[in-house]
Protein backbone atom coordinates (compact mmCIF):
# COMPACT_ATOMS: atom_id res chain seq x y z
CA UNK A 1 0.00 0.00 0.00
CA UNK A 2 1.38 3.33 -0.87
CA UNK A 3 2.47 6.65 1.63
CA UNK A 4 -0.52 8.61 -0.16
CA UNK A 5 -3.14 5.84 1.02
CA UNK A 6 -2.76 6.77 4.61
CA UNK A 7 -3.25 10.90 4.25
CA UNK A 8 -6.89 10.22 5.68
CA UNK A 9 -6.10 12.72 8.30
CA UNK A 10 -6.51 13.04 12.36
CA UNK A 11 -10.34 11.91 13.57
CA UNK A 12 -12.41 15.01 13.25
CA UNK A 13 -14.65 16.29 16.39
CA UNK A 14 -17.77 14.26 14.94
CA UNK A 15 -19.61 10.77 15.09
CA UNK A 16 -18.13 7.70 14.26
CA UNK A 17 -19.08 4.05 14.42
CA UNK A 18 -17.21 1.07 15.85
CA UNK A 19 -17.45 -1.00 12.67
CA UNK A 20 -17.98 -5.08 13.24
CA UNK A 21 -17.17 -7.40 10.71
CA UNK A 22 -21.00 -7.95 9.98
CA UNK A 23 -21.28 -4.44 8.20
CA UNK A 24 -17.66 -4.73 6.24
CA UNK A 25 -18.97 -5.50 3.13
CA UNK A 26 -21.53 -2.33 2.97
CA UNK A 27 -18.82 -0.42 3.79
CA UNK A 28 -16.39 -1.81 1.24
CA UNK A 29 -19.34 -0.99 -1.53
CA UNK A 30 -21.20 2.06 -0.52
CA UNK A 31 -18.80 4.19 1.31
CA UNK A 32 -21.34 5.59 4.18
CA UNK A 33 -20.86 8.90 4.86
CA UNK A 34 -19.34 8.49 8.25
CA UNK A 35 -16.50 10.83 9.80
CA UNK A 36 -14.70 8.27 10.78
CA UNK A 37 -13.89 4.39 12.28
CA UNK A 38 -13.27 2.30 15.21
CA UNK A 39 -12.32 -1.11 15.04
CA UNK A 40 -11.18 -3.76 17.68
CA UNK A 41 -7.58 -4.44 17.28
CA UNK A 42 -7.33 -7.83 17.71
CA UNK A 43 -10.17 -8.69 15.14
CA UNK A 44 -7.20 -7.89 12.45
CA UNK A 45 -4.25 -9.19 13.64
CA UNK A 46 -3.64 -11.41 10.62
CA UNK A 47 -3.53 -10.76 7.16
CA UNK A 48 -5.91 -11.96 3.71
CA UNK A 49 -9.09 -10.48 3.37
CA UNK A 50 -9.37 -8.63 7.04
CA UNK A 51 -6.09 -6.92 7.11
CA UNK A 52 -7.50 -6.05 3.31
CA UNK A 53 -10.25 -4.47 4.48
CA UNK A 54 -8.96 -2.42 7.33
CA UNK A 55 -6.44 -0.95 4.77
CA UNK A 56 -9.20 -0.31 2.50
CA UNK A 57 -11.21 1.78 5.31
CA UNK A 58 -7.65 3.34 6.56
CA UNK A 59 -7.45 4.59 2.36
CA UNK A 60 -11.11 5.72 2.80
CA UNK A 61 -11.65 7.11 6.20
CA UNK A 62 -9.72 8.36 9.30
CA UNK A 63 -9.52 5.22 11.47
CA UNK A 64 -9.07 4.77 15.83
CA UNK A 65 -7.78 1.27 16.85
CA UNK A 66 -9.28 0.17 20.30
CA UNK A 67 -7.61 -2.55 22.03
CA UNK A 68 -9.17 -5.01 24.40
CA UNK A 69 -7.07 -7.68 24.98
CA UNK A 70 -4.03 -5.79 26.44
CA UNK A 71 -4.80 -6.16 30.26
CA UNK A 72 -2.69 -2.67 31.23
CA UNK A 73 -3.92 -4.17 34.83
CA UNK A 74 -2.11 -7.23 35.31
CA UNK A 75 -0.29 -7.72 37.95
CA UNK A 76 1.96 -10.54 35.91
CA UNK A 77 3.19 -7.98 33.54
CA UNK A 78 2.07 -7.44 29.76
CA UNK A 79 1.71 -10.50 27.62
CA UNK A 80 4.94 -9.49 25.08
CA UNK A 81 3.96 -10.93 21.95
CA UNK A 82 0.23 -9.89 22.17
CA UNK A 83 2.02 -5.85 22.32
CA UNK A 84 4.09 -7.30 19.50
CA UNK A 85 1.30 -7.88 17.67
CA UNK A 86 -1.17 -4.61 18.37
CA UNK A 87 2.87 -2.73 17.46
CA UNK A 88 3.10 -4.35 13.90
CA UNK A 89 -1.01 -4.04 13.35
CA UNK A 90 -0.44 -0.25 14.42
CA UNK A 91 2.65 0.60 12.41
CA UNK A 92 1.67 -0.73 9.88
CA UNK A 93 -2.20 0.70 9.36
CA UNK A 94 -0.68 4.05 11.09
CA UNK A 95 -3.91 4.99 12.78
CA UNK A 96 -4.82 8.57 13.94
CA UNK A 97 -5.63 7.10 17.40
CA UNK A 98 -5.03 3.73 19.25
CA UNK A 99 -6.80 3.47 22.70
CA UNK A 100 -6.97 0.65 25.47
CA UNK A 101 -9.16 0.08 28.95
CA UNK A 102 -8.44 0.23 32.75
CA UNK A 103 -8.32 -2.71 33.44
CA UNK A 104 -7.32 -6.33 33.73
CA UNK A 105 -8.19 -9.84 31.59
CA UNK A 106 -5.10 -12.13 32.33
CA UNK A 107 -3.65 -13.92 34.81
CA UNK A 108 -1.32 -17.27 34.74
CA UNK A 109 -1.99 -17.78 31.41
CA UNK A 110 -5.46 -17.50 32.29
CA UNK A 111 -7.32 -14.91 29.59
CA UNK A 112 -10.69 -14.05 31.55
CA UNK A 113 -12.54 -12.56 28.20
CA UNK A 114 -13.52 -9.47 29.88
CA UNK A 115 -12.55 -6.16 31.15
CA UNK A 116 -12.29 -6.62 35.09
CA UNK A 117 -12.13 -4.13 38.05
CA UNK A 118 -8.95 -3.03 39.26
CA UNK A 119 -8.96 -2.33 42.99
CA UNK A 120 -8.34 1.45 42.63
CA UNK A 121 -4.77 1.64 45.19
CA UNK A 122 -1.05 2.85 45.09
CA UNK A 123 0.15 -0.82 44.26
CA UNK A 124 -2.68 -0.92 40.76
CA UNK A 125 -1.41 2.61 39.86
CA UNK A 126 2.16 1.61 39.46
CA UNK A 127 0.94 -1.24 38.16
CA UNK A 128 -1.09 0.79 35.12
CA UNK A 129 0.86 3.50 34.84
CA UNK A 130 4.40 1.00 34.09
CA UNK A 131 2.03 -0.86 31.33
CA UNK A 132 0.73 2.45 29.56
CA UNK A 133 4.17 3.88 29.62
CA UNK A 134 5.73 -0.08 28.55
CA UNK A 135 3.00 0.11 25.60
CA UNK A 136 3.09 3.77 24.58
CA UNK A 137 7.13 2.78 24.08
CA UNK A 138 6.42 -0.34 21.55
CA UNK A 139 3.98 1.63 20.01
CA UNK A 140 5.96 4.77 19.59
CA UNK A 141 2.77 7.00 20.54
CA UNK A 142 0.79 8.07 23.79
CA UNK A 143 -2.30 6.28 23.73
CA UNK A 144 -6.03 7.00 25.18
CA UNK A 145 -6.88 5.33 27.95
CA UNK A 146 -10.55 4.07 28.36
CA UNK A 147 -12.67 4.34 31.91
CA UNK A 148 -14.63 1.31 32.93
CA UNK A 149 -18.22 0.09 33.47
CA UNK A 150 -18.08 -1.62 36.69
CA UNK A 151 -20.44 -3.72 38.98
CA UNK A 152 -18.45 -3.99 41.85
CA UNK A 153 -16.06 -2.63 44.37
CA UNK A 154 -13.09 -3.07 46.24
CA UNK A 155 -13.07 -2.28 50.38
CA UNK A 156 -9.56 -1.60 49.99
CA UNK A 157 -9.84 0.81 46.74
CA UNK A 158 -8.35 4.33 48.58
CA UNK A 159 -8.23 6.55 45.14
CA UNK A 160 -11.52 7.56 43.55
CA UNK A 161 -11.39 6.33 39.66
CA UNK A 162 -11.37 9.81 38.71
CA UNK A 163 -8.29 10.88 40.22
CA UNK A 164 -7.13 7.24 39.84
CA UNK A 165 -7.15 8.42 35.87
CA UNK A 166 -5.88 12.13 36.35
CA UNK A 167 -2.77 10.55 38.11
CA UNK A 168 -2.43 8.45 35.60
CA UNK A 169 -2.40 11.02 32.44
CA UNK A 170 0.05 13.24 34.64
CA UNK A 171 2.38 9.83 35.21
CA UNK A 172 2.43 8.22 32.04
CA UNK A 173 1.49 10.95 29.45
CA UNK A 174 -1.78 9.20 28.40
CA UNK A 175 -5.01 10.91 26.85
CA UNK A 176 -8.44 9.85 28.09
CA UNK A 177 -10.96 7.86 26.37
CA UNK A 178 -13.98 9.11 27.91
CA UNK A 179 -16.85 6.33 28.17
CA UNK A 180 -20.00 8.58 29.14
CA UNK A 181 -22.04 5.07 28.79
CA UNK A 182 -19.57 3.98 31.29
CA UNK A 183 -19.26 6.46 33.96
CA UNK A 184 -23.20 6.54 33.62
CA UNK A 185 -23.47 2.68 34.12
CA UNK A 186 -20.73 3.28 37.43
CA UNK A 187 -22.17 5.91 38.92
CA UNK A 188 -25.44 4.40 39.03
CA UNK A 189 -24.06 1.33 40.07
CA UNK A 190 -21.87 3.05 43.31
CA UNK A 191 -24.06 5.97 43.95
CA UNK A 192 -21.19 8.36 42.21
CA UNK A 193 -22.08 11.58 41.16
CA UNK A 194 -21.64 11.21 37.03
CA UNK A 195 -21.02 14.91 36.42
CA UNK A 196 -18.44 15.40 39.13
CA UNK A 197 -16.70 12.11 37.73
CA UNK A 198 -17.04 14.38 34.15
CA UNK A 199 -15.27 17.98 36.02
CA UNK A 200 -12.71 15.82 38.18
CA UNK A 201 -11.09 14.26 34.69
CA UNK A 202 -8.47 17.19 32.92
CA UNK A 203 -10.09 18.35 30.02
CA UNK A 204 -7.18 18.68 27.64
CA UNK A 205 -6.31 15.17 28.21
CA UNK A 206 -9.69 14.01 26.74
CA UNK A 207 -9.04 12.44 23.08
CA UNK A 208 -12.24 11.32 22.25
CA UNK A 209 -15.47 9.67 23.40
CA UNK A 210 -17.30 6.64 23.80
CA UNK A 211 -21.32 6.40 23.62
CA UNK A 212 -23.14 3.11 23.85
CA UNK A 213 -26.38 1.40 25.17
CA UNK A 214 -26.86 -0.40 28.35
CA UNK A 215 -28.79 -2.83 30.13
CA UNK A 216 -30.83 -2.96 33.57
CA UNK A 217 -30.74 -5.53 35.66
CA UNK A 218 -33.10 -5.73 39.11
CA UNK A 219 -30.76 -7.59 41.69
CA UNK A 220 -32.41 -10.45 44.36
CA UNK A 221 -32.26 -7.50 46.95
CA UNK A 222 -34.80 -5.46 44.37
CA UNK A 223 -31.99 -2.86 43.86
CA UNK A 224 -30.89 -1.93 39.62
CA UNK A 225 -27.66 -2.82 38.33
CA UNK A 226 -26.98 -0.96 35.02
CA UNK A 227 -24.48 -3.37 32.85
CA UNK A 228 -22.33 -1.90 29.39
CA UNK A 229 -24.26 -4.33 26.97
CA UNK A 230 -23.62 -2.29 23.87
CA UNK A 231 -26.39 -3.61 22.85
CA UNK A 232 -29.59 -0.58 22.67
CA UNK A 233 -29.57 2.57 21.76
CA UNK A 234 -27.44 5.25 23.23
CA UNK A 235 -30.20 5.94 26.82
CA UNK A 236 -31.87 9.24 27.37
CA UNK A 237 -29.90 10.29 30.41
CA UNK A 238 -26.53 9.23 28.95
CA UNK A 239 -27.41 11.86 25.97
CA UNK A 240 -27.94 14.60 28.62
CA UNK A 241 -24.68 13.51 30.83
CA UNK A 242 -22.87 13.36 26.78
CA UNK A 243 -23.97 17.00 26.17
CA UNK A 244 -22.63 17.87 29.99
CA UNK A 245 -19.12 16.72 28.61
CA UNK A 246 -19.10 18.10 25.48
CA UNK A 247 -19.65 21.56 27.50
CA UNK A 248 -16.69 20.79 30.05
CA UNK A 249 -14.27 19.37 27.10
CA UNK A 250 -15.34 21.44 23.63
CA UNK A 251 -16.17 19.26 20.63
CA UNK A 252 -14.16 15.75 20.88
CA UNK A 253 -14.35 12.74 18.01
CA UNK A 254 -17.28 10.83 19.52
CA UNK A 255 -17.66 7.33 19.25
CA UNK A 256 -21.02 5.06 18.52
CA UNK A 257 -20.49 1.21 19.96
CA UNK A 258 -22.93 -1.45 19.49
CA UNK A 259 -21.33 -5.00 20.17
CA UNK A 260 -24.22 -7.36 21.00
CA UNK A 261 -27.84 -8.01 18.61
CA UNK A 262 -25.60 -5.54 15.89
CA UNK A 263 -28.57 -3.58 13.70
CA UNK A 264 -28.50 -2.49 10.53
CA UNK A 265 -26.27 0.51 9.28
CA UNK A 266 -28.77 2.62 9.10
CA UNK A 267 -29.08 2.58 13.02
CA UNK A 268 -25.74 3.20 13.66
CA UNK A 269 -26.12 6.14 11.34
CA UNK A 270 -28.70 7.32 12.97
CA UNK A 271 -27.00 7.37 16.22
CA UNK A 272 -24.30 9.14 14.91
CA UNK A 273 -26.25 11.76 13.81
CA UNK A 274 -27.67 11.90 17.46
CA UNK A 275 -24.37 12.43 18.49
CA UNK A 276 -23.37 14.87 15.45
CA UNK A 277 -26.46 17.15 16.22
CA UNK A 278 -25.32 17.80 19.16
CA UNK A 279 -21.61 17.96 18.53
CA UNK A 280 -22.89 21.11 16.28
CA UNK A 281 -25.13 22.61 18.90
CA UNK A 282 -22.30 23.33 20.90
CA UNK A 283 -20.13 24.41 17.95
CA UNK A 284 -22.89 27.17 17.32
CA UNK A 285 -23.64 27.96 21.13
CA UNK A 286 -19.60 28.70 21.41
CA UNK A 287 -20.46 31.03 18.12
CA UNK A 288 -23.17 32.62 19.83
CA UNK A 289 -20.93 33.21 23.20
CA UNK A 290 -17.80 34.52 20.70
CA UNK A 291 -20.35 36.86 19.14
CA UNK B 1 -5.37 -5.99 52.06
CA UNK B 2 -4.90 -8.67 49.35
CA UNK B 3 -1.66 -7.52 46.90
CA UNK B 4 -3.06 -7.15 43.18
CA UNK B 5 -1.64 -10.39 42.07
CA UNK B 6 -2.99 -12.83 44.64
CA UNK B 7 -6.44 -10.60 44.14
CA UNK B 8 -6.32 -11.49 40.24
CA UNK B 9 -6.03 -15.28 41.23
CA UNK B 10 -8.81 -15.09 44.02
CA UNK B 11 -11.04 -13.39 40.97
CA UNK B 12 -9.64 -15.66 38.18
CA UNK B 13 -10.37 -18.91 40.37
CA UNK B 14 -14.01 -17.31 40.78
CA UNK B 15 -14.82 -16.40 37.97
CA UNK B 16 -14.01 -19.63 36.06
CA UNK B 17 -15.56 -22.04 38.88
CA UNK B 18 -18.45 -22.00 41.18
CA UNK B 19 -16.16 -19.97 43.72
CA UNK B 20 -16.17 -21.10 47.17
CA UNK B 21 -17.47 -18.21 49.95
CA UNK B 22 -13.72 -18.42 51.26
CA UNK B 23 -12.26 -17.12 48.34
CA UNK B 24 -14.96 -14.60 47.65
CA UNK B 25 -14.40 -13.36 51.28
CA UNK B 26 -10.34 -12.83 49.23
CA UNK B 27 -11.63 -11.07 46.72
CA UNK B 28 -12.55 -8.08 50.07
CA UNK B 29 -15.56 -6.72 47.55
CA UNK B 30 -17.67 -4.08 49.22
CA UNK B 31 -21.40 -3.98 49.67
CA UNK B 32 -23.65 -6.17 48.67
CA UNK B 33 -25.07 -8.80 46.03
CA UNK B 34 -21.60 -10.56 45.60
CA UNK B 35 -22.16 -13.24 43.39
CA UNK B 36 -24.52 -11.74 41.52
CA UNK B 37 -22.22 -8.87 40.49
CA UNK B 38 -19.39 -11.24 39.86
CA UNK B 39 -22.12 -13.49 37.78
CA UNK B 40 -22.16 -10.51 35.69
CA UNK B 41 -18.55 -10.87 34.94
CA UNK B 42 -18.85 -14.35 34.71
CA UNK B 43 -21.46 -14.41 32.09
CA UNK B 44 -19.71 -11.94 30.27
CA UNK B 45 -17.01 -14.14 29.44
CA UNK B 46 -18.80 -17.32 28.83
CA UNK B 47 -21.06 -15.42 26.45
CA UNK B 48 -17.83 -14.03 24.73
CA UNK B 49 -16.18 -17.57 24.58
CA UNK B 50 -19.20 -19.27 23.46
CA UNK B 51 -19.34 -16.33 20.41
CA UNK B 52 -15.75 -17.44 19.70
CA UNK B 53 -16.21 -20.54 19.44
CA UNK B 54 -19.32 -20.28 17.46
CA UNK B 55 -17.48 -18.24 14.40
CA UNK B 56 -15.00 -20.97 14.13
CA UNK B 57 -17.60 -23.71 14.12
CA UNK B 58 -20.76 -22.88 12.56
CA UNK B 59 -20.99 -25.80 10.51
CA UNK B 60 -20.47 -27.91 14.03
CA UNK B 61 -23.02 -25.72 15.20
CA UNK B 62 -25.57 -26.54 13.21
CA UNK B 63 -25.11 -29.96 12.73
CA UNK B 64 -26.02 -30.31 16.75
CA UNK B 65 -28.12 -27.11 16.53
CA UNK B 66 -27.71 -24.14 19.66
CA UNK B 67 -28.70 -26.08 22.76
CA UNK B 68 -26.13 -28.86 22.34
CA UNK B 69 -23.14 -26.62 20.86
CA UNK B 70 -23.19 -24.33 23.24
CA UNK B 71 -23.52 -27.62 26.30
CA UNK B 72 -20.75 -28.72 24.43
CA UNK B 73 -18.70 -25.48 24.34
CA UNK B 74 -19.11 -24.25 28.11
CA UNK B 75 -18.02 -28.31 28.86
CA UNK B 76 -14.52 -27.28 26.83
CA UNK B 77 -14.15 -23.63 28.06
CA UNK B 78 -14.24 -24.61 31.43
CA UNK B 79 -11.48 -27.85 30.42
CA UNK B 80 -9.62 -25.67 28.05
CA UNK B 81 -10.03 -22.28 29.37
CA UNK B 82 -8.27 -19.44 26.73
CA UNK B 83 -4.65 -18.64 27.39
CA UNK B 84 -4.18 -15.27 25.52
CA UNK B 85 -6.45 -12.66 24.86
CA UNK B 86 -5.97 -13.16 20.54
CA UNK B 87 -9.25 -15.19 20.64
CA UNK B 88 -8.92 -15.72 16.86
CA UNK B 89 -6.54 -18.87 18.51
CA UNK B 90 -9.25 -19.87 20.87
CA UNK B 91 -10.36 -23.11 20.12
CA UNK B 92 -7.52 -25.53 18.63
CA UNK B 93 -8.50 -28.09 21.45
CA UNK B 94 -12.47 -28.10 20.58
CA UNK B 95 -11.93 -31.29 17.88
CA UNK B 96 -10.24 -33.30 19.78
CA UNK B 97 -12.75 -32.45 22.89
CA UNK B 98 -15.48 -33.67 20.59
CA UNK B 99 -14.11 -36.47 19.97
CA UNK B 100 -14.28 -37.70 23.76
CA UNK B 101 -17.42 -35.66 24.30
CA UNK B 102 -19.68 -38.83 24.83
CA UNK B 103 -22.82 -37.29 23.58
CA UNK B 104 -21.33 -36.26 20.19
CA UNK B 105 -20.39 -40.14 19.47
CA UNK B 106 -23.38 -40.84 17.64
CA UNK B 107 -21.91 -37.82 15.05
CA UNK B 108 -18.58 -40.13 14.03
CA UNK B 109 -17.91 -37.34 11.49
CA UNK B 110 -18.63 -34.70 13.99
CA UNK B 111 -14.43 -33.92 14.91
CA UNK B 112 -13.19 -34.43 11.55
CA UNK B 113 -15.72 -31.11 10.47
CA UNK B 114 -14.51 -29.51 13.50
CA UNK B 115 -11.03 -30.35 12.31
CA UNK B 116 -11.63 -29.25 8.85
CA UNK B 117 -13.35 -25.36 10.55
CA UNK B 118 -10.28 -25.35 12.29
CA UNK B 119 -7.97 -25.17 9.38
CA UNK B 120 -10.48 -22.80 7.58
CA UNK B 121 -10.44 -20.37 10.56
CA UNK B 122 -6.70 -20.70 10.57
CA UNK B 123 -6.87 -20.42 6.78
CA UNK B 124 -8.61 -17.05 7.34
CA UNK B 125 -6.79 -15.36 10.75
CA UNK B 126 -3.01 -16.75 9.33
CA UNK B 127 -0.87 -13.59 8.87
CA UNK B 128 0.33 -12.58 5.79
CA UNK B 129 3.69 -13.87 3.57
CA UNK B 130 5.30 -13.36 0.49
CA UNK B 131 5.50 -16.58 -1.78
CA UNK B 132 9.24 -17.60 -2.18
CA UNK B 133 11.25 -15.97 -4.93
CA UNK B 134 12.18 -18.38 -7.09
CA UNK B 135 15.19 -17.18 -8.32
CA UNK B 136 16.64 -18.14 -4.56
CA UNK B 137 15.96 -21.96 -5.44
CA UNK B 138 17.37 -21.11 -9.49
CA UNK B 139 20.96 -20.47 -7.67
CA UNK B 140 21.17 -23.37 -5.58
CA UNK B 141 23.21 -26.60 -6.71
CA UNK B 142 21.60 -29.91 -6.89
CA UNK B 143 23.41 -31.59 -4.53
CA UNK B 144 22.03 -28.17 -1.84
CA UNK B 145 18.71 -28.27 -3.57
CA UNK B 146 18.15 -32.31 -2.48
CA UNK B 147 18.51 -30.93 0.50
CA UNK B 148 16.56 -27.69 0.98
CA UNK B 149 13.96 -27.67 3.71
CA UNK B 150 10.80 -25.31 3.09
CA UNK B 151 8.87 -23.35 5.38
CA UNK B 152 5.49 -23.27 4.69
CA UNK B 153 2.61 -20.04 4.03
CA UNK B 154 1.41 -19.97 7.65
CA UNK B 155 -2.38 -20.21 6.24
CA UNK B 156 -1.85 -23.99 5.07
CA UNK B 157 -3.29 -26.73 6.41
CA UNK B 158 -3.33 -30.35 5.63
CA UNK B 159 -5.74 -33.15 7.19
CA UNK B 160 -6.33 -36.78 6.80
CA UNK B 161 -10.10 -37.32 7.39
CA UNK B 162 -11.61 -40.45 7.89
CA UNK B 163 -15.11 -39.34 7.10
CA UNK B 164 -16.04 -36.75 3.72
CA UNK B 165 -16.20 -33.51 6.09
CA UNK B 166 -15.93 -31.36 3.00
CA UNK B 167 -18.91 -32.36 1.48
CA UNK B 168 -20.35 -32.46 5.11
CA UNK B 169 -19.14 -28.74 5.96
CA UNK B 170 -20.19 -27.33 2.57
CA UNK B 171 -23.67 -29.00 2.53
CA UNK B 172 -24.46 -27.86 6.10
CA UNK B 173 -23.19 -24.56 5.50
CA UNK B 174 -24.75 -24.13 1.89
CA UNK B 175 -28.15 -26.15 3.42
CA UNK B 176 -28.22 -28.00 1.11
CA UNK B 177 -30.76 -31.29 1.69
CA UNK B 178 -29.91 -33.09 -1.44
CA UNK B 179 -26.28 -32.62 -1.62
CA UNK B 180 -26.23 -33.90 2.15
CA UNK B 181 -28.68 -36.51 1.51
CA UNK B 182 -26.04 -37.64 -1.50
CA UNK B 183 -23.06 -37.91 0.81
CA UNK B 184 -21.72 -42.04 1.49
CA UNK B 185 -20.13 -42.07 4.87
CA UNK B 186 -18.47 -45.22 3.67
CA UNK B 187 -16.34 -44.68 0.64
CA UNK B 188 -13.08 -42.61 2.73
CA UNK B 189 -10.87 -41.50 4.07
CA UNK B 190 -9.37 -37.81 2.31
CA UNK B 191 -7.16 -36.22 2.05
CA UNK B 192 -7.68 -32.39 2.17
CA UNK B 193 -5.60 -29.02 1.34
CA UNK B 194 -6.57 -25.95 2.65
CA UNK B 195 -5.39 -22.52 2.36
CA UNK B 196 -5.83 -18.62 1.71
CA UNK B 197 -5.50 -17.10 -1.16
CA UNK B 198 -6.26 -14.21 -3.27
CA UNK B 199 -9.61 -15.59 -4.15
CA UNK B 200 -10.37 -16.66 -0.46
CA UNK B 201 -10.16 -19.79 1.82
CA UNK B 202 -9.55 -23.01 -0.69
CA UNK B 203 -10.26 -26.35 0.31
CA UNK B 204 -9.14 -28.88 -1.87
CA UNK B 205 -9.17 -32.65 -2.39
CA UNK B 206 -5.82 -33.85 -3.34
CA UNK B 207 -4.78 -37.83 -3.97
CA UNK B 208 -3.24 -39.82 -1.28
CA UNK B 209 0.71 -39.94 -2.99
CA UNK B 210 0.69 -35.91 -3.86
CA UNK B 211 -0.74 -35.23 0.05
CA UNK B 212 1.59 -36.99 1.22
CA UNK B 213 4.35 -35.45 -0.40
CA UNK B 214 3.16 -32.14 0.66
CA UNK B 215 2.53 -33.21 4.72
CA UNK B 216 6.49 -33.98 4.56
CA UNK B 217 7.28 -30.97 2.71
CA UNK B 218 5.09 -28.75 4.87
CA UNK B 219 6.52 -30.45 7.72
CA UNK B 220 9.85 -29.07 6.67
CA UNK B 221 11.38 -32.19 5.79
CA UNK B 222 14.64 -32.04 2.99
CA UNK B 223 12.94 -32.38 -0.53
CA UNK B 224 15.38 -35.54 -1.35
CA UNK B 225 13.55 -37.25 2.17
CA UNK B 226 10.69 -36.24 1.40
CA UNK B 227 10.54 -37.83 -2.11
CA UNK B 228 12.02 -40.75 -0.53
CA UNK B 229 9.52 -41.03 2.44
CA UNK B 230 6.74 -40.89 0.24
CA UNK B 231 7.76 -43.36 -2.10
CA UNK B 232 8.30 -46.11 1.21
CA UNK B 233 5.08 -45.44 1.72
CA UNK B 234 4.05 -47.97 -0.87
CA UNK B 235 2.77 -47.47 -4.23
CA UNK B 236 -0.16 -46.62 -3.76
CA UNK B 237 0.90 -43.23 -1.89
CA UNK B 238 3.83 -43.35 -4.10
CA UNK B 239 3.45 -40.14 -6.71
CA UNK B 240 4.43 -40.52 -10.22
CA UNK B 241 7.59 -38.19 -11.72
CA UNK B 242 5.43 -36.57 -13.92
CA UNK B 243 2.51 -35.70 -11.01
CA UNK B 244 5.57 -35.08 -8.73
CA UNK B 245 6.79 -31.99 -10.94
CA UNK B 246 3.73 -30.50 -11.67
CA UNK B 247 3.02 -30.87 -7.79
CA UNK B 248 6.42 -29.09 -6.71
CA UNK B 249 5.62 -26.41 -9.42
CA UNK B 250 2.00 -25.56 -8.37
CA UNK B 251 3.17 -25.29 -5.00
CA UNK B 252 6.21 -22.74 -5.80
CA UNK B 253 3.58 -20.64 -8.30
CA UNK B 254 0.96 -20.40 -5.87
CA UNK B 255 3.24 -19.51 -2.91
CA UNK B 256 2.59 -22.36 -0.99
CA UNK B 257 6.27 -22.28 0.27
CA UNK B 258 7.61 -19.02 2.03
CA UNK B 259 11.31 -19.57 3.01
CA UNK B 260 13.86 -22.08 1.68
CA UNK B 261 16.50 -23.26 4.54
CA UNK B 262 19.76 -25.45 3.97
CA UNK B 263 19.59 -29.23 6.11
CA UNK B 264 21.37 -27.28 9.36
CA UNK B 265 18.10 -24.79 9.72
CA UNK B 266 20.42 -21.96 8.09
CA UNK B 267 18.40 -19.34 5.66
CA UNK B 268 19.84 -19.29 2.05
CA UNK B 269 19.63 -15.84 0.93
Amino acid sequence: MSLEAYQAGPIPAAAGIGLRFMHHEFVLETQPAIAWFEVHAENYFGGGKLRRTLETVRRDYPLSLHGVGLSLGSAVGLDASHLARLAELSNSIEPALVSEHLSWSLTDGHYLADLLPLPMTEEALDVVCRHVQQAQEALKRPILIENPSTYLQFQHSVIPEWEFLRELVARSGCGILCDVNNIFVSASNHGWDPLRYLEALPAAAVGEIHLAGHAERVLEDGRVLRIDEHGSRVAPAVWALYEQALRRYGPRPTLIEWDTCIPSFEVLLDEAGAADRRLRALGSASHARAA
Amino acid sequence: MPALLELQRSFARALQADAAPASLEALQIAGCNVPERLGVYAATRLATLIRTLTLAFPAVQRLVGADFFEAAAREFISQWPPECACLNDYGAQFPSFLQEFAPAARLPYLPDVALLEWAVSRALHAGDATGLDLNRLAALGSAELAEVRFVAHPSISLLQLRSPADAIWRAILEQDAAAMAAIDLAEYPIFLLIERTAGGIQVRRLSPGPWHLTQRLCAGEPLHAALEGSRAEGPAQEPVRDEIDALLADHLLCGRFIDVMSARGARHT
